[in-house]
């Protein structure tokens, strides 16, 4: 059995674990960072595209604590969330102090909080909370890659130490605090590591079926949905997100915080889904997020479809109905639609664009891919026998949903009249969509000093927690947001490296 | 021309879904295979090129 001796020890090397790990570094703390798999990065290294700042002045901050707790309809945990947002304004200093400039920054005054969608903070539309910075990526890939690597090399620079290939265990728990973890080294051997304070930012679960299923109702499945699951990760499949760090603090007293899936509407593959989403094999991943007619298994609606690309909502949705499923159906007239006049959006980050064959794009994908989710018919009866959606059901709400279009109200959803489309016109598409999820999150309960509490809301002296594994807390269950977790990973890790520091030196 | 993967690639398959031809996201072994582990092909040259520049960490070199 190999020992190390540190002040701080952190478990995870993503956003969260090497914020707290420069910061604390910076203010003079020795500091050894444990990451299991052989490089720098967690889970979100290469997903984020942008990252929230809510602004340095009181009356922006109060506001924006204020959107988000009635966002979340007083889910979340206020102290939690008051500290991410009042630390947040740090978060553009601190990169750019990496030597990192921003590709755009677009800020919002005061009055368009809790106005517009909120993408860096989550989807949906009124949850907008501050200022968006788009960070610089290198190539094709986006920001939060680069940043992970300088903030690598920082914590090297100021002496602290990276374990890499070197799994945490288990915590070592004396009396009412931490004392230190246990992990393995890259040779197999045990590492014991004696510490004054630990960090827990070993990001979310997205990769253990069995929490999966256990702590969030989903049944997990590969990227095809061929083995009868119901939710499909599409951001860094194989990222080993496996809740070892909330395994660990649960099993020395640490409470279990509140845990879910940040769920989003996901034709599964193949020939859709690739490694980096933004990177579009075909359109129909934009055909997907459309606000045209969608039904359930039994041929119902369920939504109003003009939130369809409010991926947070439309997950949360689409989760409630059997089987976990839905279809968007469509018929030749609409395709026309896609194709001569354009889509009725995009999701902001690809440009909007008329569709090109999609007839051809549906016989790729069905013939020569092999998808078992897309599905063209010439009549609407075997469309359902196609796809399995009861057949009477869809009828019925093609004759209601049809008389809407006619007379422009959607009597049942109130939907946009500018989205009401008839499905009269062979030939009939539909794509199944499943519940994606961008990740699993949460599990270990905090303070808003980001202290690890146990079932009695007491603080675990030594025990520190930030990032996905601890975002639980602030996106409420069921997640009303999350995507834009980088906000809270670097405001955490300001918090986590800093409380760790101060509780270092006190002793 | 020979393709090497510093260690310090996040394994994001960037690569392979931009280039197949030259890479493969092994998320069984938490790694990235190259096609060819020799030199590669003179017409993949270029493609090598350009996945260095595409690379999100510039993990890619060439020699």
């Amino acid at each position: 059995m190999k020992t190390i001796t540190t002040d701080i020890a952190i478990m995870g090397s993503g956003l969260a674990g090497l914020t707290a790990a420069v910061k604390a570094a910076e203010a003079g703390a020795g500091v050894a960072v444990f990451e299991k798999r052989p490089f720098q990065g967690g889970g979100v290294s290469n997903t984020p595209m942008m990252t929230l700042a809510v602004r340095d002045d009181q009356e922006y901050k109060d506001k924006a604590f204020k959107v988000h707790m009635e966002y979340t309809n007083y889910s979340a945990d206020a102290a939690v969330v008051r500290s991410w947002i009042d630390n947040s304004s740090h978060i553009p200093e601190f990169i750019n102090g990496l030597g990192i400039d921003f590709l755009h920054v677009m800020k919002f005054d005061l009055e368009t909080l809790g106005q517009l969608p909120g993408y860096s903070a989550g989807f949906p539309k009124g949850m907008h909370l501050g200022d968006y910075y788009f960070l610089k990526g290198q190539g094709k890939g986006h920001g939060a890659a680069v940043i992970c690597k300088r903030m690598a090399d920082t914590v090297e620079k100021l002496g602290g130490e990276l374990y890499f290939s070197c799994p945490v265990k288990g915590l070592i728990r004396e009396g009412d605090k931490v004392v230190g973890l246990v992990a393995t080294d890259k040779d197999g051997e045990e590492l014991r590591v004696s510490a004054k304070a630990v960090v827990i930012a070993s990001g979310g679960f997205s990769d253990n079926p069995g929490m999966i299923k256990e702590f969030t109702g989903f049944t997990y499945t590969n990227n095809n949905c061929d083995d009868g699951g119901n939710v499909l990760f599409n951001t860094f499949p194989g990222a080993r997100m496996t809740g070892d760090g909330q395994r660990a603090v649960w099993e020395i007293g640490g409470a279990q915080g509140s845990m879910g899936i940040n769920g989003h509407n996901l034709v599964p593959g193949p020939g859709i889904i690739g490694h980096t989403p933004w990177i579009m094999k075909n359109q129909m991943r934009i055909i997907q997020e459309q606000p045209y007619l969608w039904v359930n298994q039994r041929g119902e609606r369920f939504i109003d479809e003009g939130i369809s690309n409010n991926h947070m909502a439309m997950g949360t949705s689409i989760a409630r109905q059997p089987d976990k499923c839905s279809y968007i159906v469509f018929d030749e007239a609409t395709k026309r639609h896609m194709e001569q006049e354009g889509l009725e959006y995009i999701y902001f980050i690809f440009p909007a664009e008329k569709l090109t064959d999609v007839s051809g794009q549906f016989e790729h994908l069905i013939d020569v891919v092999g998808n078992k989710h897309a599905f063209v018919a010439d009549t609407v009866e075997d469309l359902c026998a196609e796809t399995g959606i009861d057949a009477a059901g869809l009828t019925r709400t093609l004759d209601a949903y049809n008389d809407y279009c006619d007379k422009g109200h959607d009597d049942q959803f109130a939907k946009d009249p500018a989205f009401l489309r008839p499905v009269r016109e062979p030939k009939f598409y539909a794509l199944r969509c499943f519940c994606g999820g961008y990740q699993a999150l949460g599990g270990i309960k905090v303070n808003g000093k980001c202290q690890v509490v146990d079932d009695d809301y007491r603080p675990i002296k030594g025990l520190y927690a930030a990032g996905d594994c601890a975002a639980g807390e602030i996106w409420g269950n069921p997640p009303t947001g999350g995507i834009g977790v980088t906000t809270i990973c670097f405001s955490q890790g300001f918090i986590t490296g800093r409380e760790a520091v101060e509780y270092a030196k006190s002793l | 021309m020979k393709v090497d993967i510093q260690d310090y690639c996040i394994r994001c398959g960037l690569c392979e879904d931009l280039y197949p031809v030259l890479f493969h996201l092994n998320i069984e072994d938490d790694k990235i295979d190259l096609k060819y582990e020799g030199d590669i092909p003179a017409e993949l040259e270029d493609m090598a090129r350009e996945a260095r520049r595409d690379c999100a960490i510039a993990a890619i070199f060439l020699s």
